[in-house]
């Protein structure tokens, strides 16, 4: 009814190699895209500005690192220190008066050198032993942006991003801001969608499932790892820089701490390894949720005129937001992308669901 | 028809209630954007506390030129993302007036509310630089800076010292990230300057481990150690000492050192202690016995009283004093409403004002947005903090070669 389908059924090879498989999803993603080019014209700004921007930075962000741990299947624990290589190579850059378009790409570049010289190191060990490699690799770069002034920007550690501007055009509007985060996004999410249709993508799925097995088939697993850290790391220095162009307007190392790392890690979690659109769910609900819980709370209380002390008040949100995470994760262990492909998968064929799907 | 009637009455009573009480005068509004759940809760909730007790209070008496005024806490977890979304929302809300009280997330904010003219309260956080009003045009640290904090110790060293500090040894134990490494420039020039030596010690995050820290210190023996650290790692810090047999009366701490401290590490054990304030401690205040008379008493105040003995309440309470002093002034010198110049231009005719014997007196000007940065050192005696020097701010010249050198690397 909603899908206007039997089933899914490939009856040649360039069918089943489509993005969409599926006609309706093709439309879903046109339509949100028309939305999200609409949206300074239909989104009050303080969404926009607020909400709207920070998530789609972060959804390229957080699918950077789905590309390394969702896909490739290596946990990585230092991606916000990544994200700082870039923003800030990328800061120094502009500040040094190459233009902005160059200096993303630098900034994307010098990630993508130091996250996969780091992985290099990193990728003698697998699992665990991984992932608190990569932990290191964040307090490195945590110790380093906290005592180098040269980098960080002086005694406070704070570095102001010089004015963005593209084509030598310079972007100070909200609008402008967001359709820059909105382009990097799109970007992101196109290259994803597509990574499981390349070589590349079946290898790095083929590494995750059994790096030995996949050795065994000739793929160089190594090798493989290694481009996804590279790839990974372009993205996540890239967004990084975004996020400081765009966003905070100058860089500070709390943005890109130990916690955050943790964060956009479970974004990827939350949302679910190896699934675009729940990179978007995921972002939403780390990123977002917290501050609209907050708000939620708040006018409840007032609205039933409660005195609450403002210390608890402060905490019933983080209470409520804990509990959904847990929540989610039980109903759906594999997070809200695969909740979002439950519910479409019923209602694929649906009322006729007694056929096969 | 009666029904209807009666329902028209209802539905204006209504009406009238709603439109009449927006017709009533717009209150004015400061925006507290507090983490009030996650690193700054050492200090965060006496705070916001005072914010909301001294906004009663001003409102019972009949607010400021006539007005009420408000104050909406709201929490940021510390996170800069959170905090522009709570000064986003709440300056399309109408609020000019932002305080933050941490320093990632002031240091967020403080981009946007140069560009959108709004102002930005940041009393003991944030950039120091930012007391350079030639620059930082909308952004108010007032209080004193790390680095004039840390300049006044030595003075008040140096006072011990009969004036000479040639061969005294000074210890300088700081968290090792820019909380603490600010003063580092300041010590550093000014042990140049007087000629005393300098020993750096560096404590790593979260400052529960200092046994080496101290051990060394105890081989050193530095006359005196001044302290940049927080909460719990004064009790660690405290412990190492009596481990290491260093009388306590070494110890100088930046303002961030509360009565829960003192508790913590024990009354008697603590007797010695000595911390820069701006703000005088303990409860013989008069605005405080103030709020204790018209709010507590009465069963008004805005949280529990026990956190209202604690020195970061007194330090709330001299914050919004100086903000609602302000209003007053704005009110004073352009009338209503009050607009963000004319709030500037209030703050910037703060002369000498102390909230009544409640802190360091302030002047804040258009070239110097910190009030003048006066501090002076308490000594804890087991019962309570006595007062070691008068209110000082020395070595002005060198402390604004920093803030310049600091706060011409945002100009570029």
């Amino acid at each position: 009814m909603f899908y206007r389908l039997s089933g899914v059924h490939h009856a040649n090879y360039v069918s089943d190699s489509r993005i969409f498989k599926v006609p309706a999803d093709r439309n879903l993603a046109v339509f949100i895209f028309l939305i999200g080019l609409a949206a300074p014209f239909i989104i009050p700004s303080l969404y926009l500005n607020s909400y709207m921007l920070p998530w789609l930075i972060w959804t390229a962000a957080a699918l950077g690192l789905n590309l390394v741990t969702g896909w490739a299947g290596q946990l990585h624990l230092g991606y916000a220190a990544v994200m700082a290589v870039g923003a800030y190579s990328a800061i120094h850059a502009a500040r040094f008066g190459v233009p902005w378009e160059f200096a993303l790409i630098i900034g994307g570049l010098t990630s993508s050198v130091i996250g996969s010289l780091f992985a290099f190191a990193a990728l003698r060990v697998k699992g665990l032993y991984l992932a608190l490699t990569t932990l290191a690799m964040q307090f490195v770069m945590d110790w380093v942006l906290t005592h180098s002034p040269a980098i960080s920007g002086g005694s406070h550690a704070s570095l102001q991003s010089p004015t963005l501007a593209f084509l030598g055009q310079d972007i100070t509007s909200d609008t402008g801001f967001y359709y820059v985060a909105f382009g990097w996004c799109v970007l992101v999410t196109i290259f994803m969608l597509n990574l499981k249709r390349t070589g590349l993508g079946r290898a790095l799925v083929a590494v995750r499932e059994k790096d030995f097995a996949a050795a065994i088939l000739g793929v160089n697993s190594f090798y493989y790892k290694i481009l996804a850290f590279a790839t990974s790391s372009f993205i996540a220095g890239v967004s990084g820089a975004l996020l400081v162009a765009t966003f905070f307007f100058l860089a500070a190392p709390e943005q890109f701490s130990v916690t955050v790392s943790i964060q956009v890690l479970a974004m990827v979690i939350v949302g679910g390894l190896g699934s675009v659109i729940g990179s978007y769910f995921g972002v939403a609900l780390i990123l977002l949720v917290p501050g609209l819980v907050n708000g939620l709370v708040v006018t409840v209380s007032e609205g039933l005129g409660m005195q609450i002390n403002v210390e608890t008040l402060a905490h019933i949100p983080n209470a409520v937001y804990g509990a959904l995470i847990v929540i989610i994760l039980l109903i759906e262990p594999l997070g809200l992308g695969k909740l979002y492909g439950n519910i479409r998968d019923y209602l694929m064929v649906w009322p006729f669901d007694q056929f096969k799907k | 028809m009666k029904k209807f009637t009666k329902a028209l009455a209802v539905f204006s009573m209504v009406g009238g209630a709603m439109f009449g009480t927006q017709a009533l005068a717009e209150p004015f509004k400061i925006g507290i954007c507090y983490d009030l759940s996650k690193a700054y809760t050492f200090a965060t909730p006496q705070v916001a506390q005072a914010a909301q007790d001294l906004a009663k209070l001003v409102n019972m008496k009949g607010g400021i030129g006539g007005e009420p005024v408000e104050v909406i806490v709201r929490d940021h977890g510390n996170e800069p993302q959170r905090g522009i979304e709570c000064y986003s929302k709440l300056s399309r809300e109408g609020v000019f007036v932002f305080d933050t009280l941490s320093t990632p997330v002031s240091l967020a904010i403080l981009p946007r509310a140069m560009e959108d003219g709004r102002i930005l309260m940041q009393s003991l956080v944030g950039r120091g630089d930012a007391v350079d009003g030639k620059v930082f045009d909308w952004v108010y640290p007032i209080g004193p800076t790390y680095w004039g904090q840390a300049a006044n110790d030595v003075a008040y060293i140096k006072q011990l010292h009969d004036g000479d500090l040639s061969g005294v040894k000074v210890g300088f134990v700081y968290f090792d990230y820019p909380f603490g490494q600010e003063p580092i420039e300041i010590l550093e020039t000014l042990s140049e300057k007087e000629g005393f030596e300098l020993e750096l010690y560096p404590v790593p995050l979260p400052g529960s481990d200092q046994a080496g820290v101290w051990s060394k210190v105890r081989r050193d023996k530095p006359d005196h150690v001044i302290v940049w650290m927080l909460g719990g790692a004064h009790v660690v810090a405290s412990k190492e000492m009596q481990r290491n047999r260093i009388p306590m009366e070494k110890y100088i701490s930046v303002n961030w050192l509360n009565e829960v401290d003192i508790a913590n590490i024990g009354t008697d054990a603590a007797k010695g202690i000595k911390r820069g304030t701006n703000v005088v401690g303990g409860q013989d205040v008069a605005l405080f016995k103030e709020i204790m008379t018209e709010l507590y008493d009465n069963g008004q105040g805005s949280g529990p009283i026990e956190k209202t003995q604690d020195v970061f309440y007194n330090t709330g309470l001299a914050m919004y004093s100086i903000m609602f002093e302000a209003a007053r002034n704005a009110v004073e010198l352009e009338g209503l409403p009050i607009t963000p110049t004319s709030y500037k231009a209030g703050l910037e005719s703060l002369k000498g004002y102390d909230a009544n014997g409640l802190m360091a007196p302030i002047t804040v000007t258009a070239e110097d947005h910190g009030g003048g940065g006066q501090t002076r050192i308490e000594m804890w005696d087991g019962e309570a903090w006595v007062p070691q020097t008068e209110w000082i701010s020395e070595y002005g010249d060198v402390v604004w070669d920093v803030v310049k050198e600091s706060s011409a690397k945002y100009e570029q």
